[in-house]
């Protein structure tokens, strides 16, 4: 008796489908989550950046220092916490760029003028960044020499003139970090002078 | 066909409000939930344990939203394309050990892969270690 015979092109679609469908499977146990918590490459970097060392003087009075040189830029304060050496702050600021209010002007004004004031919907200009929240962690951590080292952490998201959110994301401007550092020197100094 | 629309619009209203419910109690297994964001430290300094959760959270490039010594706590924040928040706990345990929890979520996900809390807690044992070295 012969066995049926299943011919190449048939079987072809059968087993193609198949190989595809488990594939698929395979493909979709293998997707992890993406890496939350793997440091940068960079992370020595930011960590250099981020952080400096204050030499002969006591942790309170770096904490003090800090808080007030907040103050100083205008900041509140949303949670201290001596005992870690923790403070984090806030504070709402302007986020306008003229350059892109003007671009965004020009945009909507020669789109109402191309459709005979028919689109004159101003879309571009409620897409210019309005104003920004920026939050900051100062955290100092006392080295066994007497030393304490600080380091700052700092975010913000920018919303647009509608109010939607425009941008999130985490300050790596060297430039900040050290205008910041320049400001708590002069803090810590004036905190020691008591003034 | 309105006598349906009767029945069915009440049902999808309470279909949806109790899916939107269950999001506030859901949870996987409580103890699966609870061996894969904990770690177990020996003959550590609560403190030490604390800053050193600091320095990890940093390192990573989180902003801390609240701390707290006396509840051994901390919540902090990440931004990027994507939020990332993660609260981290520290508890007493028998034999002068210390367990360390952190529960973590992007958006309006709950992270739950245990490769990504042991990424974290990889990156914590590291800091541990320099904090015992007093290396910062």
């Amino acid at each position: 008796m012969r066995k049926p015979v299943v011919h190449s092109s048939s079987r072809q679609l059968f087993v193609l489908p198949t190989l595809l469908v488990f594939s698929n499977l395979l493909s979709s146990c293998g997707t992890t989550q993406p890496e939350y918590f793997s440091p940068s490459q960079s992370s020595v970097a930011a960590r250099k950046m981020q952080a400096r060392v204050f030499s002969s003087v006591e942790e309170p009075d770096v904490m003090s220092a800090a808080a007030a040189v907040l103050q100083d830029m205008g900041y509140t304060i949303d949670e201290v916490e001596l005992p870690l050496g923790v403070i984090s702050a806030s504070k709402r600021a302007n986020a306008t760029s003229r350059l892109q209010a003007f671009g965004s002007l020009t945009l909507d004004s020669m789109k109402c003028a191309f459709t005979f004031l028919i689109a004159c919907d101003g879309a571009r200009y409620g897409e210019i960044d309005d104003v920004q929240d920026i939050r900051l962690t100062i955290v100092s951590m006392p080295k066994g020499n007497g030393d304490v080292t600080v380091r700052v952490t700092i975010q913000r998201r920018i919303y647009d003139k509608r109010g939607r959110l425009s941008e999130q994301s985490t300050i790596s401007d060297a430039d900040v970090y050290e205008s910041l550092f320049a400001k708590l020197s002069k803090s810590v100094f004036l905190e020691q002078q008591g003034i | 066909m309105t006598r349906y629309l009767l029945v069915l619009v009440p049902i999808l209203a309470l279909t949806a409000c109790a899916s939107r419910n269950s999001a506030i109690t859901e949870s996987d297994s409580q103890v699966h939930v609870r061996q894969m964001q904990t770690r177990i430290y020996d003959s550590l300094d609560k403190s030490d344990t604390l800053r050193s959760v600091l320095a990890t959270l940093q390192d990573l490039g989180f902003v801390i939203d609240t701390a707290d010594y006396e509840m051994a706590t901390i919540t902090a924040t990440r931004l990027q394309e994507y939020e990332l928040r993660v609260t981290v706990t520290v508890k007493d345990r028998k034999n002068n050990q210390l367990a360390v929890r952190a529960n973590a979520r992007v958006d309006d996900q709950l992270i739950d892969d245990p490769h990504t809390y042991q990424d974290f807690f990889t990156v914590l044992d590291k800091a541990i270690f320099l904090t015992r070295h007093n290396v910062n």
